[in-house]
């Protein structure tokens, strides 16, 4: 959060290999192609998609809104059904003392006791409610460089992989030293790559 | 080499820089000159986060109080450590910015952009003043990676070059410098 109002967190990633000639029509179709489909009346477990940095319900982008000047902005949206493991195991208790009184044994089968968890998941996961996570990004085009606003490694991680597969880029992450290359000269970045850490007392 | 043995083994180098900020922002009581812009305003506050070794040996410290001297965080940095994180007010002209900077991974935390006109109205129903808004708030997201990256560039500079030895007396001279003067 942050990129639209309060304080915000970010990081910056470069934006690798080459876009087509018809750069913004490309983007059009990915965008489309790659947007949020919702889950919440499917049984899917999982969602993944471009949504307006505007509104997380807009995954139509009318009128190409996702564009701003010469900028890309959207939000990645990820929905997820989850099942908290303490609700898991006293629904898996509850069913496995139910089948025993019911077969009229002391004790069930290592079997059957996996075939109860597995079937009373698919029933709690069914009736969970996707939780959505949101996290904004604004892509330069004119610089190949994409601010993306959190913090969080395992969303950095999840972006890599769907930036890819959305427009056939890679995303390399900003580290001071990366950074460092692009701004020094050829000879200064030969000198970089040999320094070593410095002892400063 | 790979992003992830960079990350491991270049992680100095943002700690070097952060240091060194803090070295240059007290040099001139706060004024740190950028070439072909003049003086900013940079202040280091609050909030400090230091670090000293690798992996099994690797030591953290977090030093924070309004106002304060910083006292331990100085005490750190002469036991060797470098700073990993810091809470930063940064100023040029009109905008002032204040953000957390950690060195390893540069990660932006917490940043508060400068008030202006733009960014404090709600727009979002228009979608034209919608635009003008995210463009406004990525003109100022971008300034201060523009700045914070001149500010690495002037350092990257320094510390490739013949000059760093000299560079790096001052930096000793100042790590040791406040608390023997302070008696402390």
């Amino acid at each position: 959060m942050g990129f639209l109002s309060g304080s915000a967190s970010f990081v910056r990633f470069s934006v690798e290999g080459e876009l087509p000639e018809n750069a913004l029509d490309f983007i059009a179709d990915r965008v489309i192609a790659f947007s949020f489909r919702d889950i919440d009346d499917t049984f899917d477990e999982y969602s993944i998609g471009w949504v307006s940095v505007l509104n997380m319900f807009d995954s139509q982008f009318k009128y190409a809104s996702y564009a701003a000047g010469d900028y890309i902005t959207l939000t990645l949206r990820v929905d997820e059904r989850k099942v908290s493991p303490a609700i898991l195991k006293k629904f898996v208790a509850k069913e496995e003392e139910r089948v025993k009184q019911e077969k009229q044994v002391p004790k069930l089968g290592r079997s059957l006791k996996v075939e109860i968890k597995e079937r009373v998941r698919t029933e709690l996961m069914r009736k969970a409610i996707p939780v959505p996570t949101t996290y904004e990004l604004c892509w330069s085009l004119s610089d190949s460089t994409l601010t993306f606003f959190t913090t969080n490694k395992k969303a950095h991680t999840v972006l890599e992989d769907f930036f890819q597969e959305s427009f056939n880029l890679m995303l390399r992450q900003q580290i001071p030293y990366v950074v460092g290359e692009t701004l020094l000269n050829e000879e200064q970045a030969a000198r970089l790559a040999m320094i070593n850490p410095e002892v400063l007392v | 080499m790979d992003l992830v043995d960079l990350i491991a083994e270049k992680r100095f180098v943002g700690q070097e820089f952060l240091t060194w900020l803090w070295f240059k922002s007290e040099q001139r009581g706060g004024s740190v000159e950028l070439p072909g812009v003049g003086d900013i305003i940079v202040v280091f506050e609050k909030h400090m986060l230091l670090e000293y070794g690798e992996g099994e040996t690797n030591e953290k410290c977090i030093c924070s109080g309004l106002q304060s001297e910083l006292q331990e965080a100085r005490t750190g940095l002469l036991m060797g450590k470098k700073l990993e994180q810091a809470r930063i007010q940064l100023v040029q002209g009109d905008y002032e910015y204040n953000f957390t900077l950690s060195g390893a991974l540069m990660e932006f935390r917490n940043v508060k952009l400068p008030k202006t006109a733009g960014t404090e109205q709600d727009d979002s129903n228009n979608p034209e003043e919608a635009e003008g808004m995210i463009l406004e708030r990525i003109f100022l997201f971008e300034e201060l990676v523009r700045i914070v990256n001149e500010l690495l560039r002037i350092f990257l500079e320094t510390r490739t070059s013949e000059g760093w030895r000299d560079e790096l007396d001052k930096i000793r001279q100042w790590i040791h410098g406040p608390s023997e003067s302070t008696g402390a």
